[in-house]
């Protein structure tokens, strides 16, 4: 389910130029106000599930829809569309006055924020029969009132990925401190391999891992939520601190990454062409089986022993809009989506490296999967994702101050001042 | 009889007064269409400029913030003076190219059929084609990085969409590539009417290739020169597709057209205020060309 991330937008270049098209010129608002209803109409029992997954995950999803149609319960229809027209449209489809009943997204601040101007269904009646999932889950389902709006249904986690086979040739170990990496990174490099793969071409929206897991890293996840949540200031020295230990790693990127998107920087990963790679669990969806069991990851090297150490995990699931025409089957099918077998089928039926949300569901039988699920379990605290626990407005800011911090780190305190300004013009609104 | 006669006139008065229904309908509907897709809209938008609105909640009206805040923004500045730069080299290159080509291929000659279909073929190609084609050219180790290397130019490499100073060229260049065969072909229609009598009479009278040219064929090129700057201004200012298929008006604004920053802003920032503010800038700047054009094309015609 990872193609629920807003931003993996190059294969849907087609579909968003066409839509940037439409809406370019003097007549901006012709798509903002008067762009309808996005979805098809509910009438009687049948939902509607609005999706934006494609691929294998769209099979996921496609039988999941299937065996709930097959109990009786209700009849589901599954609406796919492309990821960015679904990410723009998607205020539109719920505050629209016969919106599609259900919808792929993400937990936590997105959802609290469709919550917070009521669009969205109380599912709490769902999660009474949802026990087996543990608290943090259900937190992060909770909007600001103490209701949940959201029934989660997979999560994944993000990493150093690198080849085995690669690191052997080499010689190398993967670090678990910030020093033990810098010489990994040293290594390398006087191999003449550029050690740290990235692709910002088009996806800048990968360079938030740095920043995300660095902030956590260095400051606490805590303070991480509270300057995503604009309640602390991007131009505090707290994030300079951020910024200055990036700096270190900064000669050790792959000068190449500015240039293509991350995809293209997974190639350049797998071929050797790069050491390794900071990226969600989602780049092995196009990836070779052979090559999938070449893989492996290590954790975010540890920089401060002090701080609670912290993971991103980025939650993907459901929430129903509150307008919905039949409640009844849309819990219906929240509730069959929670459960052991549905989430066993879906994880079955995508292909992607990912973990069931139900605790008593199994995941693919993979080191690879035991390794990453196991890393999830030992965190203290979870993040999601840059955008995930902020908002989709306050990402292009980041996008911004991280590429031209890559590009000119010198400028630190002049990117940051300007970061501030256009994080308080997002929170503003 | 008079009295006949008189109802005769007025009846037929009456009735050259009456349009058709047929050019009623003609009229009216087009109209109707236009006031629900084009006129309403265009008109709410003017209202959103004055609004701070998210696209959930009400718009909160906020007088002229939006325009001061424009004002004093510099992406918004970087993004004017883009459009400005953009006009002037996508607009001169294309005239200079289009004339140039179509001087070139304006002969008839065994094959230059071949020519002109090889330079008018971009123009088939929808602008996101072409710039998917683009980025491969401009990907590292590409096309380009290949052929600067070739000559022994590796030195100028860099990752050409990804920095900030050769961002906008990279993408004006393919931009180019496809509006320099569509101004080819309206100059050659224009240069099919030029009068071979004047060109005799001009060679007759010693004139050499380079005099016929200045004062023969441009001045009678004035109907179509009218036709490509206004297609060429409009079309600079709705640039936007290949801006966004090539950089997104990155990296960090430094390709920021009009058009694209008020894509971002209303629909990445969410701030469809600000987004609809800049919106209205670029409709007063389109509009101000339009009917400078008109008023000239008007007066020459009185």
């Amino acid at each position: 389910m990872s193609d629920f991330d807003p931003s993996r937008r190059r294969l849907l270049g087609l579909g968003l130029a066409g839509v940037g098209a439409l809406s370019a010129g003097p007549l901006l608002s012709a798509c903002a106000s008067s762009a309808g209803t996005g979805g098809t109409p509910t009438t009687g029992g049948a939902i509607t599930l609005q999706s934006n997954l494609t691929g294998a995950a769209k099979s996921g999803v496609e039988k999941l829809i299937a065996d709930f149609n097959k109990l009786g319960k209700g009849t589901a229809s599954l609406n796919t569309v492309a990821t960015e027209i679904f990410r723009t449209q998607l205020p539109t489809y719920l505050s629209s006055a016969n919106p599609p009943d259900l919808y792929t997204w993400y937990a936590g601040s997105v959802a609290n924020a469709y919550s917070e101007k009521n669009l969205l269904l109380d599912v709490s009646e769902v999660w009474q029969g949802m026990g087996d999932y543990p608290q943090s889950l259900r937190t992060l389902a909770t909007d600001a009132t103490g209701k949940q709006v959201f029934v989660p249904m997979n999560n994944y986690w993000w990493g150093f990925f690198y080849r085995k086979s690669n690191f052997a040739k080499w010689g190398v170990q993967p670090p678990t401190n910030w020093a033990e990496f810098m010489t990994l990174c040293q290594t390398l490099k006087a191999k003449g391999i550029p050690p740290i793969g990235i692709g910002l071409g088009d996806t800048p929206w990968v360079a938030s891992a740095w920043f995300d897991y660095l902030n956590i890293r260095i400051n606490g996840a805590p303070f991480h939520r509270e300057l995503l949540a604009g309640k602390q200031r991007f131009d505090d020295p707290k994030v300079k601190a951020v910024f200055t230990k990036w700096r270190e790693a900064l000669p050790y990127f792959d000068p190449k990454g500015k240039a293509y998107p991350f995809q293209e920087a997974t190639t350049a990963l797998l071929a050797g062409k790069t050491g390794m790679f900071l990226i969600g669990t989602f780049l092995a969806d196009a990836t070779a089986k052979d090559v999938v069991e070449d893989l492996d990851f290590f954790q975010f090297p540890i920089i401060d022993p002090a701080v609670p150490v912290a993971e991103e995990a980025p939650t993907d699931g459901f929430f129903a809009s509150a307008k919905s025409a039949n409640p009844a089957a849309t819990k219906a099918l929240l509730a069959y989506a929670a459960s052991v077998e549905a989430q066993e089928t879906y994880v079955a039926n995508s292909s992607g490296i990912i973990l069931p949300a139900h605790p008593k569901a199994k995941a693919a039988d993979m080191p690879l999967v035991a390794k990453g699920k196991a890393m999830l379990a030992g965190a203290a605290e979870l993040t999601q994702f840059f955008n995930r626990d902020s908002s989709d407005a306050l990402q292009p800011t980041a996008d911004t101050a991280l590429t031209r911090f890559i590009d000119k780190p010198d400028q630190i305190d002049a990117i940051l001042a300007e970061w501030q300004k256009n994080a308080e013009k997002v929170f503003k609104g | 009889m008079t009295t006949v006669i008189s109802t005769n006139s007025t009846a037929r008065r009456r009735r050259s007064f009456r349009p058709s229904p047929l050019l009623l309908t003609f009229v009216l509907v087009p109209f109707a269409i236009e006031s629900i897709w084009v006129f309403w809209p265009a008109i709410q938008g003017v209202f959103f400029s004055f609004t701070r609105w998210d696209g959930l909640s009400a718009p909160v009206p906020v007088g002229f913030d939006n325009y001061v805040e424009l004002a004093g923004d510099p992406v918004f500045r970087g993004a004017l003076g883009n459009s400005v730069l953009w006009l002037v080299l996508f607009g001169g290159l294309s005239i200079l190219g289009g004339f140039g080509m179509a001087l070139a291929l304006q002969r008839e000659r065994r094959g230059v059929g071949i020519y002109r279909a090889a330079l008018f073929l971009p123009v088939v190609f929808s602008m996101v084609v072409t710039a998917l084609v683009w980025r491969v050219f401009y990907q590292p180790d590409g096309l380009v990085d290949q052929v600067l290397t070739a000559v022994g130019l590796e030195h100028l490499i860099r990752p050409w969409l990804a920095d900030p100073e050769t961002a906008l060229y990279a993408v004006i260049i393919p931009a180019l590539w496809r509006q320099i065969g569509y101004i080819m072909v309206l100059y050659l229609a224009g240069l099919k009417a030029v009068d071979p009598a004047v060109h005799e009479a001009a060679k007759v009278d010693g004139a050499n290739n380079w005099q016929r040219l200045w004062h023969v064929t441009i001045p009678q090129l004035k109907g179509v020169n009218a036709v490509i700057l206004s297609v060429i201004v409009i079309d600079s200012l709705r640039s936007f597709d290949i801006v966004w298929a090539l950089t997104r008006g990155g990296p960090y604004h430094s390709s920021e057209l009009l058009s694209t920053y008020m894509y971002s802003a209303a629909f990445q920032s969410l701030r469809l205020g600000y987004g609809s503010a800049i919106a209205v800038v670029i409709f007063l700047l389109a509009l101000a060309v339009i009917i400078g054009y008109l008023v000239r094309a008007f007066r020459e015609e009185s």
